[in-house]
């Protein structure tokens, strides 16, 4: 059996980035939270899929090589805290294999454990029971047993065993995921991708020679969806799927069918005259569903952005038609782009955020299976532009420049007006990666930027994104979007940079933030009792009520963030939010807080139809 | 020595019983309804206006006195054989200083008026004037009444609430606070005049009590637990905000002198209604 070369290492890195990105629902599915928070599997999938890309538009022999301009494309495309955690864990080995042409069980097992002592290195509080976890057990019993086998196709099937056990695990490291009874997703996404370097050293590699003691792909999700009782019956046939004996023709049958069930990717504005009433917002989504999926519509109050993956793009334009004037089309046949795709010499130097550059499937080459579309619902977030406007001056630098990470049409608005320069499209649903964050600041004509990420899971990549910065930048540790707007509040352009940190930091202790989504599945969080489809709602972090009705859900968060009654409250609509639920809860406020002092904007934020400030 | 005489224009907001009972001279600055043209403070009060403006659509304008104006005065002053002082609206905002300061030119020396830029706005920079008419009566001398100005424009600390920052966008007088403009938000911008009479942001709160807050914490910056004098400006018919902001003020410094007037038709076209103004001087200046 000869030893790995790089084009062998990156054709197994790619079989092992679609084996997690045909799984990236069920990933997702796994998520702690009942609510859909932080979204690991599409995080992990957009991450990976920046990695091989850039693995392809520079592809090399050298196994050093390989591992540099994977690492590289991982850095600039992570997202979320898994995504981080990730590129961590190949930054380290790249760092491991620098120099190296190939690579046997000791050199991988050695870069396995540079890339684990990496990670951990890099955040800042390791938490046991996730992906780092996994991600060391794996690493140290490669290395145990890589004194006993330089049989690369067995060193990785145990290794791969030694993360799916410790996946299972999990839930007895970290109790939250045993309150809700599932493992660990981040974990879940890494024992994927090992699942597909496995599949593709068995399978695929011309070193298999036969010799082997491991000839046969050994399926192993279908132990992982055992361990997650409560996941969505969707994600439990996902995992099914996943778990079926790797059939080549079989896969590629099926999936070949997914992906060109609709095949033209459309985004385009429909510009309403002014006078006219509300958008028929509803009426249309069940137009477009007839014949098409992934759709989002954003509409505000003269302009509706509309994404949808159509058969038929004739009829779509017809029928937006009727609302009022189409501007910005961007309409892309998949098909098309794939078949590009496939051929060595697409162009390179497309954004990281572009999505259709970077799927793995059209980089699989010789990947084992065949090309598993991309969770289409993702697809269709991940392809809005992610800055949406920039104001760089034209001659004189800016003393400040402002970056926030937001949601909703009417959320940027606000944050425009507090004097937010880029809003960057993201949040809950969508992480931004490093580099969408890093072409933000770059596109600031400003002497310093301030970021607000205005959630957890962007805070890792907006301190890449600092590090990373040849200007200096200070990330404002925003967990929301209630919270970037009190930062925002206290902003003061003709002050210094240090005096504005210092200002934003006590306006984001000071004040409260709450959220009001639904629940996605039963459980007990927090000490509360929740049942699938109910209202919750979130104080910071914590569920502090849960009800049948949205409007009693926020009465109740509300209660809880009122002390003195003589607060300023500020209620943000969400595009779920209906109008006579808003009234219903504003004048609730007005009666029970009568010295309150309340405002209501329409954000625009999916999932959440309210989002809450609160300041003493 | 002969007798000195206040000469300011309407701008600076002196209730007209005691421009009367000192003698101060007042040249009107025009406000505009459209075709309607009225003398501020002469022909329309500050409630009058304050009415007006809610039936009106759209900004009324305002217009400076021509130099004919005050040279009319000056002559008439002169030939009274008084020395003037005439202390007028910021610069910044308005040529009615320009204005003064060319019929002062015209006089060809004739006659001894001394023009001065108040870097200031309303009762904020009238009740200098009206200190100065009482120190004139009093029997100071000129430049003892100047250099008097002078000291107290610079001792005295502004802070004024505007409900939105329309009127200042529109009108121009927007000045530093620009930044602040096309804020969505109940956002209590509290503003100030600078040393240059150009109008600063002093910072941004949410909602009127966190404002009145912050105006006290600003205040204790400057004057400790006082006692301060108060002067206090705002809207006809739209006092609560003032009221409240007065009583708290009351109850928080020593207040010694307190003065207060009406936003008059100039001043209010280009702040809009619900404008409160509040001007702090040490105890014992007015």
């Amino acid at each position: 059996m000869r030893n790995l070369n790089g084009t062998d290492w990156s054709a197994m890195v790619l079989t092992g980035a679609e084996r997690l990105s045909h799984n990236a629902e069920l990933i997702n599915a796994l998520n702690v939270f009942p609510v859909p928070d932080g979204d690991t599997g599409t995080n992990m999938n957009l991450t990976m899929s920046a990695g091989v890309a850039e693995l392809k538009n520079k592809p090399s022999e050298e196994i050093g090589r390989a591992a540099e301009v994977l690492s590289k494309g991982l850095l600039m495309g992570a997202r979320g805290n898994s995504g981080v955690i990730l590129s961590q864990l190949f930054r380290g080995f790249a760092r491991a294999v620098a120099g190296q042409r190939e690579l046997g069980v000791s050199g991988f097992a050695a870069a396995l454990q540079q890339g684990v002592d990496t990670a951990y290195k890099a955040v800042v509080k390791p938490v046991e029971g996730t992906i780092l976890t996994v991600a060391r057990e794996a690493a140290r019993h490669g290395l145990a047993i890589s004194r006993k086998t330089e049989d690369l196709i067995e060193w990785m099937t145990e290794v791969h065993a030694k993360a799916a056990e410790t996946l299972a695990r999990t839930p007895d490291m970290l109790p939250v995921l045993k309150q809700v009874g599932v493992v660990d997703s981040g974990g879940q996404g890494l024992v994927f991708l090992y699942e597909g370097f496995v599949q593709y050293l068995t399978v695929a590699w011309p070193g298999n020679a036969g010799t082997s003691a491991y000839p046969a792909f050994a399926s192993s999700a279908a132990p992982f969806a055992a361990q997650a009782p409560v996941a969505p019956a969707t994600a439990a046939a996902t995992a099914a799927a996943a778990s079926a004996p790797p059939s080549r023709a079989a896969a590629q049958s099926k999936l070949a069918t997914e992906s060109i069930r609709f095949p033209y990717d459309m985004e385009f504005f429909i510009r309403r005259p002014s006078a006219n009433a509300p958008f028929p917002e509803a009426a249309f989504r069940k137009a477009l569903e007839r014949d098409g999926d992934s759709i989002i519509l954003i509409a505000d109050d003269d302009i509706v952005k509309v994404h949808v993956h159509s058969r038929r793009p004739g009829d779509v334009l017809n029928a937006a038609l009727t609302y009022g004037e189409l501007t910005n089309f961007h309409i892309l046949n998949m098909q098309d782009q794939h078949r590009d795709l496939l051929r060595p010499e697409t162009e390179s130097g497309k954004p990281a955020a572009s999505i259709y550059a970077e799927e793995p499937e059209a980089l699989g080459i010789e990947a084992a299976s065949g090309i598993p579309p991309l969770t289409e619902a993702f697809a269709g977030e991940a392809s809005a532009p992610p800055a949406e406007e920039a104001h760089p001056l034209a001659h004189e630098m800016a003393p400040f420049g402002v970056v926030a990470v937001s949601v909703g049409e009417g959320n940027a608005e606000l944050f425009r007006s507090l004097g937010v320069d880029v809003i960057i499209s993201g949040g809950q649903s969508m992480n931004p990666s490093t580099e969408d964050l890093m072409q933000a600041i770059q596109s600031l004509a400003a002497e310093h930027i301030f970021v607000l990420p205005n959630n957890p899971n962007i805070l890792l990549a907006a301190k890449q994104a600092q590090e990373l910065a040849e200007r200096p930048v200070t990330v404002v540790p925003t967990r929301s979007i209630p919270q970037g707007m009190a930062a925002m509040l206290v902003f003061q352009e003709e002050q210094t940079a240090a005096f504005n940190e210092d200002r934003m930091g006590k306006a984001i202790e000071r004040v409260l933030s709450g959220s009001v989504t639904q629940a996605v599945r039963d459980t007990v969080m927090d000490g509360v009792e929740i049942r699938g489809g109910q209202h919750i709602g979130i104080l910071d972090k914590k569920i502090v009520a849960a009800a049948d009705s949205v409007v009693e859900a926020t009465r109740a968060l509300l209660s809880q963030m009122m002390s003195s009654g003589e607060e300023t409250v500020m209620v943000l609509g969400g595009a779920d939010a209906n109008e006579t639920d808003t009234q219903d809860v504003l004048a609730w406020l007005a009666e029970r807080y009568p010295d309150a002092e309340v405002e209501s904007h329409a954000g625009g934020q999916p999932l959440y139809p309210y989002l809450i400030l609160v300041e003493q | 020595m002969s007798e000195i005489v206040l000469v300011t224009d309407s701008t600076a907001d002196i209730p007209s019983e005691i421009r009367e009972r000192l003698g101060i001279e007042m040249v009107p600055l025009q406000v505009l309804f459209g075709e309607e043209s009225y003398l501020d403070n002469v022909t329309l009060s500050p409630a009058q206006f304050f009415e007006k403006l809610k039936g009106f659509g759209g900004m009324p304008k305002t217009s400076q006195p021509s130099p004919n104006d005050f040279l009319a005065v000056f002559q008439r002053l002169i030939a009274e054989r008084k020395t003037v002082i005439s202390v007028h609206l910021s610069s910044a905002f308005s040529g009615t200083y320009q204005s003064a300061l060319i019929a002062q030119s015209m006089l060809e020396g004739e006659g001894d008026v001394t023009v001065i830029d108040s870097k200031s706005a309303s009762y904020g920079y009238g009740m200098l004037v009206v200190k100065s008419a009482e120190l004139a009566k009093q029997g100071a001398s000129k430049a003892e009444i100047v250099a008097e100005i002078a000291r107290l424009r610079r001792e005295m600390r502004l802070y004024f609430l505007v409900d939105t920052l329309e009127y200042l966008q529109r009108g121009g007088r927007i000045g530093k606070a620009a930044a602040l403009f096309g804020t969505l938000l109940n956002i209590k911008p509290i503003l100030t005049i600078g040393g240059d009479g150009v109008i600063y942001p002093v910072d941004k709160v949410r909602g009127q009590k966190r404002a009145f807050a912050r105006i006290i914490e600003l205040i204790e910056a400057d004057f400790g637990a006082g006692p301060i004098d108060l002067i206090a400006v705002d809207t006809p018919g739209d006092t609560q905000a003032a009221d409240e902001l007065i009583e708290v003020l009351k109850g928080k410094f020593g207040v010694r002198q307190f003065h207060r007037s009406e936003i008059g038709s100039v001043v209010g076209a280009h702040t809009g209604p619900g404008t409160v103004g509040i001007f702090v001087l040490p105890a014992g200046s007015v």
